[in-house]
């Protein structure tokens, strides 16, 4: 009995002195790098022991690949030193280069409206409607809007609201927000790959390339040179910002579903490439989309009704879209003939039926 | 207020019924009801969404049943309506609609569009916005006893014609028959032989039948127009009539608003049982063929298909029995699309056909059956609703569609029919 | 303040308009007496009610092509919002603190299909009412303000998702009471007047035979 209690006490005394210990090297270990620093000094050229316990810490050339009892992608690795360079890269290069491009593309749109003013339509409006979009394809294209902006938005606000959001909010009412706009930003990330895919089955048959194109990019559609330039129904900007909408978003949509699910394996370098990716095509394409909004709205009179009513003035449709113009003219006769009590009157500024549905 | 709006106003007040409630209360302005609408699908022009024809009364119910209706009129905030709006409703609801109720198939939350734009038109009658057509074919239905103005002394050389045609006599004011039949004054002047038809069918089924002088007008102008009045005194013509002669059963014609008026509506017009029973003559001559007394002798090889007459099918409820009928005598018969509960009217229905202002709009949605003809290329389209058969007519001639014949089914049935003995 | 009034007296609120509202409305649909119907019925009008009932969950063959989007993006919007409405866990959680009624609630990958469906449904109905001619020319305020509201009430819950903002929820708790008290008064109703809507039209169409 009395053997077995001197063994408690005895392990009593372990159990303390090992905490004790253990303690007071947990005090003294921050000091080790003053120390060695010291002694480097007072040494010379002695190497920094630290040095190499730190490169295999940092695990940098993967020579060392770290142990845990923890399952999951990444957990053997202690410090990911990619971090340092993606934290690097989102301050001081998306951040500022980003906000620089979006400024100047908005800059030259401004000053290109205050000096050259819209784009008129010669000779006025012919009072003739004709059908450019279906209900379909309005509601594609306006489903496609929300759900974009929806997202660059919150996107904007998550990468530039610490500097314009917090002198407004406070940090607490940003933490707030950013948070807010995270959750929505995820959520509604996997519908775009939908809008994605509804823009792309609606438009992809007229946007694909066709002589006179590169006639209307040399000539710069005309907006830079004056005089119109022959169109199908789309020009060929239009369909340059088809295929960035289309091919953009996939990106934008892969690159945001491995960072929104991450629970296919995918290690942290992959999601900081996929956000260096997310980010600067997303601010590509938000760019771009200033012009697109510009021409559609402002910049080109008698436009705006093609995406709200549908219809557009047949002198517009002349003037931007002359081979577009010729075949809706064709086709209109060719149902005429065939069909000579059916459908919807276009001139009359009427949807057509069939198509509507 | 003025006059006029006040008593269009009573009169869709006076028609507010738990339906209309709970129709008004859910309908969620989905636009659907527009693509079953030939009006709508046939000249894409929006404003004749069935659900939109009911706007007069959507909007007396908003200001005088909702919550923010009634305070928003009480503090002068909502546009009231106005006399302009039953203005311009008028030829929306009579022009643009032949009340065929395909809409009311089609609404997702099963909202009856048809029986709502009825109550549109009680309104819009009472304020006096109705065509001059229909309000003089009225007139003439309760002062001379049919709508085209077709008398007795009429009917009776048309019947004498027929009776010398088929040498069997028709039976004239004989009481305790067990049917009375009534007729449509367009079959009377447009296909007399209908009667010469029905007359061999009752012989050689040994039918006891009759047509009474008092009164023998199958349609209801009242109910085109609107005007419940109207149509209950109408109403009460067949029932004296029927009573008269103590009939057991009352015939209604190949016409389709007259046989859902006088077998769905009248009852409520009068607002008491019918004291006889309503059978459309497809149901009788079904009833005949079932009971093994109707024999048919040889088919027609042409390929024919039927038109379902909306207010006889769709919203009367006699569907299988003109298939029946058919299959006795037409083994080359094919459906339309879209048929049955589902057909596409002809676009006269409704009165829409009395209506001459109508005339072009009526032959610019008759495309709807153009297309259903053209998609199942038949020589002979059969209809048993003679206000059908003269709207097809009109309609396959404006199209110059002169290879497919319109035949009534009657017509079709007698012109078969076994000699008795035979 | 305004924490303690939206988790206290304003939802007190808003469940009683909610709840009264609702039943005004459907008592009085039956205030208004219906003439009876005097005709002789060739069928049941009770059997047309409940299969009308039943068969409008699907539109007529005839009108699938014609209707394809509203079908698509209705069930969209419907289902998802009634997964999210009943089955997201923070709701399930929510119902059991009120209630103590509990039930499964649905994982969070269904949470998320929930959402992006119901979203999408909602969107593409809102926007076909404003680009097709015929629902923009019969869409009142109502319609708009119903599906903006709607659209709000999602989004905040969105965003309060994360569950670490208290600010967030309360302003997701404030929106649903918003939508509680509009619900009454709106075309909201329609989650309820479909049934006797449905019922009134089938009975009509039973008694004469026909499947409506």
């Amino acid at each position: 009995m009395s053997n077995n209690r001197q063994s408690r006490i005895r392990h009593h005394r372990m159990v303390v002195f090992s905490l004790l210990s253990l303690l007071l090297l947990t005090l003294v270990l921050p000091l080790i790098p003053y120390a060695v620093a010291d002694l480097g000094e007072s040494a010379g050229k002695v190497v920094n022991p630290g040095a190499d316990l730190w490169r295999e810490v940092r695990q940098r050339d993967r020579s060392v690949i770290g142990t845990t009892r923890v399952k999951g992608v990444d957990s053997g690795v202690l410090i990911n030193v990619y971090g340092e360079d993606w934290r690097q890269f989102r301050m001081q290069r998306l951040i500022p280069y980003g906000a620089a491009l979006m400024g100047i593309v908005l800059s030259v749109i401004l000053l290109y409206y205050l000096v050259r003013g819209p784009l008129r339509l010669q000779g006025g409006p012919s009072g003739k409607k004709i059908q450019r979009f279906t209900v379909f394809e309005r509601t594609t294209h306006w489903f496609t809007v929300s759900v974009f902006w929806l997202l660059a938005l919150t996107g904007l606000i998550l990468l530039y609201g610490r500097f314009v959001l917090i002198p407004l909010l406070g940090p607490d009412g940003f933490g707030l927000t950013a948070s807010a706009c995270k959750e929505a930003h995820n959520l509604f990330g996997p519908m775009f790959l939908v809008a994605i895919l509804m823009l792309f089955v609606t438009f992809v048959k007229d946007n694909f390339y066709a002589r006179g194109d590169m006639t209307w990019l040399i000539k710069g559609g005309g907006l830079l040179g004056g005089g119109h330039v022959s169109a199908g129904r789309f020009n060929a900007g239009e369909k340059i910002w088809f295929w960035i909408a289309v091919l953009g978003g996939i990106v934008l949509c892969v690159s945001g579903l491995i960072l929104d699910f991450a629970v296919f394996g995918q290690g942290r370098e992959v999601m900081e490439l996929s956000h260096v990716l997310h980010g600067i095509v997303a601010l590509i394409v938000i760019t771009v989309s200033f012009g697109h909004i510009y021409l559609g709205t402002a910049g080109v009179e008698g436009t705006i009704g093609s995406m709200t009513t549908g219809y557009v003035d047949e002198a517009w449709a002349k003037s931007h879209h002359d081979r577009w113009y010729a075949e809706v003219k064709a086709a209109a006769v060719d149902d005429s003939e065939t069909e000579p009590a059916g459908g919807g009157s276009a001139s009359t500024g009427v949807a057509s039926p069939t198509r509507d549905g | 207020m003025n006059d006029r709006l006040t008593r269009g106003i009573e009169a869709m007040r006076a028609q507010m019924d738990s339906r209309v409630m709970s129709y008004m209360s859910s309908c969620v302005h989905c636009g659907i009801c527009a693509e079953a609408c030939l009006f709508y699908t046939e000249t894409g022009d929006a404003r004749y969404t069935p659900i939109y024809k009911t706007e007069p009364l959507r909007k007396l119910w908003r200001q005088e049943y909702t919550f923010w209706g009634k305070l928003a009129a009480s503090m002068g905030l909502s546009k009231k309506l106005t006399e302009q709006d039953l203005a311009d409703w008028e030829e929306l609801v009579y022009d643009g609609c032949t009340m065929c109720g395909r809409c009311s198939l089609v609404c997702p939350v099963g909202i009856d569009i048809a029986y709502m734009i009825r109550k549109v038109k009680e309104g819009l009658s009472a304020a006096g916005f109705s065509p001059g057509d229909l309000v003089e074919a009225g007139r003439r239905a309760v002062g001379i006893g049919s709508p085209m103005g077709v008398t007795l002394a009429t009917l009776q050389a048309t019947i004498r014609v027929q009776e010398k045609e088929t040498g069997i006599k028709v039976p004239m004011d004989v009481e305790d028959a067990d049917y009375l039949l009534l007729l449509s004054s367009g079959e009377i002047a447009g296909f007399p032989e209908f009667i010469g038809s029905l007359a061999r069918i009752f012989k050689a089924t040994g039918v006891s039948w009759t047509i009474s002088s008092d009164y023998f007008e199958a349609t209801n102008t009242g109910v085109q127009l609107g005007n419940s009045k109207m149509a209950t005194i109408l109403v009460e013509r067949v029932v004296a009539a029927a009573g008269k002669l103590k009939v057991k059963y009352v015939i209604s014609p190949e016409c389709g608003h007259a046989y859902s008026t006088i077998r769905w509506d009248a009852a409520n017009f009068i607002g008491r049982p019918l004291p006889f029973k309503v059978v459309h003559i497809m149901e009788l001559l079904d009833e005949l063929r079932r009971d093994g007394r109707l024999k048919t002798d040889g088919v027609t090889d042409e390929r024919i298909s039927y038109h379902d007459p909306c207010n006889a099918g769709r919203r009367g409820g006699v569907l299988d029995q003109p298939r029946k009928l058919l299959n006795m005598v037409a083994p080359n018969f094919v459906e339309l699309p879209e048929t049955g509960a589902m057909n596409w009217c002809c676009g006269g229905g409704g009165g829409v056909s009395t209506i001459e202002r109508a005339n072009e709009l009526r032959l610019k949605v008759f495309s709807a059956k153009k297309r259903q003809l053209d998609a199942v290329k038949v020589a002979g389209l059969v209809t048993a609703c003679s206000n059908c058969r003269h709207m097809l007519e009109d309609g396959l001639e404006d199209n110059e569609m002169y290879d497919v014949e319109l035949l009534g089914i009657t017509e079709l049935i007698a012109d078969h029919l076994a000699e008795p003995g035979g | 303040m305004f924490e303690q009034l939206v988790d206290g007296i304003f939802w007190d609120i808003a469940l009683w308009v909610f709840a009264i509202g609702v039943l005004w409305r459907i008592l009085s649909i039956f205030r208004v007496r219906n003439k009876p119907d005097y005709s002789e019925p060739r069928a049941s009008g009770l059997a047309g009610a409940i299969g009308a009932n039943l068969r409008r969950f699907m539109p007529r063959s005839e009108m699938v092509s014609r209707t394809r989007l509203q079908f698509v993006a209705g069930y969209l919007f419907h289902l998802g919002l009634f997964a999210l409405l009943v089955f997201a866990a923070p709701h399930v959680l929510f119902i059991e603190a009120q209630t103590g009624l509990s039930w499964t609630a649905m994982p969070y990958w269904a949470f998320i299909i929930s959402a992006q469906i119901a979203f999408i449904g909602l969107m593409l109905l809102w926007i076909y009412r404003i680009m097709h001619p015929v629902t923009r020319l019969i869409s009142d305020v109502d319609d708009h303000l119903a599906a903006i509201l709607t659209f709000i009430v999602m989004f905040t819950g969105c965003m309060a998702l994360l569950g670490e903002f208290n600010g967030l929820r309360v302003l997701h708790r404030f929106m649903v009471e918003l939508w509680l008290v509009y619900f009454p008064f709106s075309r909201l109703m329609h989650a309820f007047m479909f049934i006797p809507s449905r019922a009134f039209t089938g009975a009509w169409f039973g008694r004469r035979g026909v499947k409506a």
